[in-house]
């Protein structure tokens, strides 16, 4: 079995009295699409943003590629390989699409502020702007490239979300309920594209609560309710699972 | 090679220009140069970096006051006090930049308030040093190699500095720091996520611009030959956010037009209306946000568009 790239072991965080995670054990490996899932308010949230180092951990560790990376801030996640999506998109509204990508490529950068300086940096931006069109191709917003990102539909702002991260190179990605809001055309699409970047080798960690999308889609899948995990295992599996029939349909019958 | 052909060619048609001028318009043209400068620094600092700092004329000042003591006061040769003008500039830039960038940007505008202010008021309690309420007068560029540079050899010195100040901004504005300060601008937590340190970028935004305001001031120092508290007031640092608005914040060719546009305005409506231009001014930024946030060159892209 290979190592996994990522691994949370006892992950803990409560806000005052509410324990919004609790004990968290589970790991991701390379190529891995690994489905986070949960009803509403059961903690994923809390989980993506402790890895991505947007909250910190009460009590806990999470080692990636063996280093421990809690406590880091985002920007030193995200320099670690790291990358992640927003489920409400938050694009660059002053920029192009193209630059949008090529800011999610900024820790990919070598040159240094002396190297632009003295105009040494060119042909690495040349580099990293062919790298970012060809992005753009992948998730399929060949034609926009230079378009402002105000022009861009919704669906299209959650395309470019994902190239954005694409650019910087990820080992794993970080997937914030991916499909929430699309139509069920771009939902399909978004599959393939979170397919094609497992394919690729990247390990892919998928916060979702909408379990059509998700159980075709993951690998592995972990169940969270009220912070805890109540099952771990196989698409099929969770789909049978009693814990979990209840805690979805337990949530739906007080909603 | 062909760029470096074009920005020689500028710099020499723009520094031909001086040599047709009389005394009088000579002078104005080397301050409509200087504020030229000065609002491409500022564009960076406020529109492209997004940082509110009413600070950018003080420092101008600061490199102004400190290039005239440590070449006079000090007796340091002039390439020693033009580098350790720089140096006050980065040190007091890195002073208030750090401990502000920690707080929410309605303190930057706060503290750079207070910095614009502090500095008047250490220019007139400041002895014989700072020449007090009358500032330092009566000197002269020193001579290099023998030479006095003055008259439009000046003025072309002036070219030089606009110039070095736009490919400076130009090259960072196309590289992933200028990328890095438009992100952070628009959405600092997005900006975060895609691994930009967001106060270091605002640290560096700040102090770079703020030292290209220093190096404009150290070469201002000589062309009135005079440094005193006046100029410097807080009336510039408000003028130079209006240019830029003006102009069409985040371009430099907006910062360019908002500069002569405004500086210019005054020639053309004193005999007009006398001192009342102020008022105009004051439309006109209103009219820039409410009607046309992008500026006039905001204008120019939509009629090209179209």
């Amino acid at each position: 079995m290979k190592n996994p790239i990522l691994q949370v072991t006892g992950l803990t965080k409560r806000f005052g009295g509410l324990t919004a995670v609790a004990d968290l054990d589970f790991e991701v490996y390379e190529g891995e699409i690994l489905g986070l899932i949960g009803p509403n308010g059961a903690g994923k949230s809390t989980v993506f943003n402790l890895i991505a180092g947007a909250l910190a951990a009460t009590a806990g560790e999470v080692r990636f590629a063996g280093e421990p990376i809690l406590g880091l801030p985002p920007h030193a996640i995200a320099a670690r390989r790291i990358m992640r999506t927003f489920q409400h998109n938050r694009p660059f509204g002053g920029m192009p699409v193209i630059d949008n990508v090529l800011v999610g490529a900024h820790t990919r950068f070598a040159s240094g502020l002396w190297a632009v300086l003295a105009g040494k940096a060119r042909a690495e931006e040349e580099r990293q702007r062919h790298r970012a069109a060809e992005l753009i191709d992948f998730v399929g917003l060949g034609g926009e490239a230079r378009a402002e990102v105000d022009t861009l539909s919704f669906g299209q702002g959650r395309l470019l979300e994902i190239a954005r991260a694409l650019a910087g190179e990820p080992r794993l990605m970080l997937f914030d309920e991916p499909a929430a809001g699309l139509t069920p055309a771009e939902t399909a699409r978004i599959a393939d594209i979170i397919r094609g970047i497992a394919a690729r080798g990247i390990a892919v960690l998928l916060i979702e609560h909408d379990m059509r999308f998700l159980l075709p889609l993951a690998h592995r899948v972990v169940v969270l309710n009220f912070g805890a995990k109540i099952a771990e295992g196989a698409p099929e599996r969770i789909r049978s699972d009693p814990a979990v029939t209840s805690a979805y349909l337990g949530n739906a019958a007080a909603a | 090679m062909i760029a470096l052909v074009r920005w020689v060619g500028t710099a020499i048609a723009l520094s031909a220009v001086a040599f047709f001028l009389g005394d009088y318009y000579n002078d104005v043209y080397r301050k409509l140069l200087l504020w030229v400068a000065l609002a491409l620094s500022y564009n960076f600092l406020f529109g492209i970096s997004g940082q509110v700092a009413f600070s950018h004329f003080a420092f101008y000042g600061i490199g102004a006051y400190s290039v005239v003591i440590l070449l006079f006061q000090a007796q340091l040769p002039l390439p020693v006090a033009i580098i350790l003008g720089v140096v006050v500039c980065v040190v007091v830039a890195l002073g208030v930049a750090i401990p502000s960038t920690r707080l929410e940007g309605f303190y930057l505008a706060l503290v750079t308030l207070a910095l614009a202010q502090l500095f008047i008021v250490v220019l007139n309690e400041g002895g014989t040093v700072t020449g007090g309420t009358g500032g330092l007068v009566d000197y002269r560029l020193p001579t290099i190699l023998g030479v006095r540079i003055a008259g439009p050899w000046y003025t072309a010195v002036i070219v030089v500095l606009v110039l070095v100040t736009l490919a400076v901004l130009w090259r960072l504005d196309r590289s992933w720091f200028g990328r890095a300060c438009r992100a952070v601008r628009d959405n600092p937590e997005a900006a975060s996520a895609m691994g930009v340190d967001v106060a270091r970028t605002k640290v560096i935004a700040f102090t770079l611009t703020s030292a290209l305001a220093g190096l404009a001031g150290m070469v201002y120092a000589f062309v009135d030959n005079t440094v005193s508290p006046p100029i410097f007031g807080l009336e510039n640092a408000f003028l130079l956010l209006f240019m830029v608005i003006v102009g069409g914040a985040g371009r430099h060719a907006g910062a360019i037009v908002g500069a002569v546009l405004l500086y210019l305005l005054p020639f053309v409506l004193s005999p007009l209306i006398g001192h009342h231009h102020a008022l105009v001014f004051g439309v006109l930024m209103v009219a820039a946000i409410l009607l046309q946030p992008r500026g006039i060159i905001g204008i120019y892209d939509r009629l090209r568009g179209s």
